[in-house]
């Protein structure tokens, strides 16, 4: 197997909640995904996917552990700054998640403006070539955020995340907001993306169907810890856990 | 820019049959041209000059009546209307850059930044606005600098607050997170994302300041720390007026008249502005 882009070792988050009370939403995970593959990350709400997803986005610093990216451990400083462009996130909200006054072609522009500097506008022929990889033709370029429907947004801020060709991308419940028929428009699309840029991901869901879909490895989540972590095939047909079962069971 | 314009114009397509904002707007804009046209051309007379009996109900040499002097209303009241909108306009400017800077910093800091912003304005809001007005006059003597700092001073605590709620909310959103992780820069966030996307409370605190700022400097003025005699400015022609009431409403009745359809059209305004500006998105907020 090849390097691995995001590595985490014995991560844990815990938060302060008042006087001397504590939660820890992260507690010993550990997981590493390799360039190409999607590792699916289940579980109810409340079991820690999230912060899960900040940790590996940089946004929050683990309590203790570590989080490599691309073989290097995470700055104590500015985590952020050393890795713009090479990782991005598609998150949940469709009717958030595109700057409501933003034309759709300056929101695609925004990374890579951030990225190799220059006004949003130098950056329209990127992101026009873009916005066609995803199904949208150039007349979408200067329609706002309220013209379009929840799978197109959520198409465009696809597009907004693959523009500085990232190496890691989280999609946290990317699709979860969207009917059925979109969802599979979709998954579809982020999987023939997957192949042609072999981005590694790591896919957010409560939705194992959805996960089930995309997912090459599948991690279950509870309570803050990692229950089961398996091929995707393997936990489909024979999961281990308990808890796993008990989650395949609602499918 | 292209873009931006469009945007106006489509915005501007889309109520274009709203008859109570078209009043107002035009309320607004009869009293800004009366002021002008007053002013410049001296139409209605100068108003210092003493041109008929005292206390004469409205007549032919006075349109609007003459007050205690013998002073003709009308050239006073457009007068007083330039004085009151100017000051409160001018003041409200300010306090609405101020505002704007510290409510979106605050909202997209959070934390001991936002603290710091949002208790200084705490303790500014916890004095009555006369008490406030009273200490800035204090400090720099009665006249038109005094009000106009007294209504900054006064309408800066709640609009910073207002605004920084709505940055907040903004600041939690999804694109902005998406920026964040982009790595867009602190500043180019908070111009490019949450600016924009707070104008509509901006826009609607703002005009709820300019109506603020027009009675401060009504109350101001009443108590001499405003407008000077023999300048004339809405709040001092109605407090001159209230004396005599009784035998002479006309003197109370103008003014305030102009005074309640001035606060009315403004609020209908800054209405429709958050209607406008707003794409509906983030009105469900309110």
């Amino acid at each position: 197997m090849s390097e691995p882009v995001l590595e985490l070792d014995d991560v844990r988050v815990v938060f302060k909640r008042g006087r001397g009370h504590t939660v820890t939403a992260m507690d010993g995970i550990s997981f590493r995904i390799a360039a190409g593959e999607t590792l699916g990350l289940v579980g109810e709400s409340g079991s820690g996917k999230t912060t899960t997803g900040a940790v590996a986005l940089g946004l929050r610093r683990p309590t203790s552990g570590t989080v490599r990216f691309l073989g290097a451990a995470q700055g104590r400083r500015r985590p952020r700054g050393a890795r713009a462009g090479a990782v991005q996130a598609v998150l949940q909200n469709p009717h958030w998640s595109l700057n409501p006054r933003l034309a759709v072609a300056d929101s695609v522009a925004e990374p890579l403006a951030a990225v190799e500097a220059g006004r949003l506008r130098t950056h329209h022929p990127a992101a026009l070539r873009i916005l066609d990889q995803v199904g949208l033709p150039a007349s979408f370029a200067q329609r706002l955020p309220h013209e379009l429907s929840g799978g197109q947004r959520q198409r465009v801020a696809i597009a907004r995340a693959l523009i500085t060709r990232p190496s890691f991308i989280v999609f946290d419940e990317a699709v979860s907001a969207l009917d059925v028929s979109v969802q599979a428009h979709i998954l579809n699309l982020i999987h023939d993306l997957q192949t042609e840029h072999r981005f590694a991901a790591l896919f957010i869901s409560h939705d194992l169907a959805a996960v089930r879909y995309l997912a090459h490895r599948v991690a279950v989540m509870r309570t803050g810890q990692i229950v089961e972590l398996a091929d995707a095939h393997r936990f489909y047909t024979a999961p281990r856990h308990p808890y796993s079962r008990q989650l395949l069971e609602t499918l | 820019m292209k873009a931006t314009a469009v945007r106006v114009r489509r915005a501007l397509a889309m109520r274009s049959g709203d008859g109570l904002l078209r009043g107002a707007v035009w309320v607004l804009l009869a009293l800004v041209l009366a002021t002008l046209v007053g002013q410049l051309t001296g139409a209605g007379g100068r108003p210092d000059a003493i041109v008929g009996p005292r206390l004469q109900p409205p007549g032919s040499g006075w349109l609007l009546g003459t007050d205690n002097l013998g002073r003709s209303l009308l050239p006073r009241l457009l007068q007083g209307i330039g004085t009151t909108l100017l000051l409160s306009t001018l003041a409200v400017a300010c306090t609405a850059v101020i505002s704007t800077a510290l409510g979106v910093v605050a909202g997209y800091r959070g934390g001991r930044t936002a603290e710091l912003i949002l208790r200084i304005g705490d303790v500014l809001y916890s004095f009555p606005a006369i008490v406030l007005a009273v200490l800035v006059a204090a400090v720099l003597g009665p006249g038109r600098t005094t009000a106009l700092a007294a209504i900054v001073l006064v309408t800066v605590p709640l609009m910073t607050r207002m605004v920084g709620v709505a940055a907040r909310a903004v600041a939690r959103r999804e694109f902005v997170t998406a920026a964040r992780i982009s790595g867009v820069s602190a500043p180019t966030i908070m111009l490019r994302h949450i600016l924009p996307n707070v104008a509509g409370t901006v826009a609607v605190q703002g005009t709820y300041a300019l109506s603020v700022g027009i009675l401060v400097e009504g109350g101001l003025s009443f108590l001499g720390y405003g407008v000077q005699l023999p300048d004339a400015s809405l709040g001092l022609l109605i407090q001159e007026g209230g004396l005599y009431m009784v035998g002479a409403p006309w003197l109370i009745v103008a003014p305030g008249v102009v005074l309640v359809a001035a606060i009315m059209a403004i609020n209908l305004v800054g209405d429709s502005l958050r209607d406008r500006f707003e794409p509906r998105e983030t009105r469900s907020l309110v």
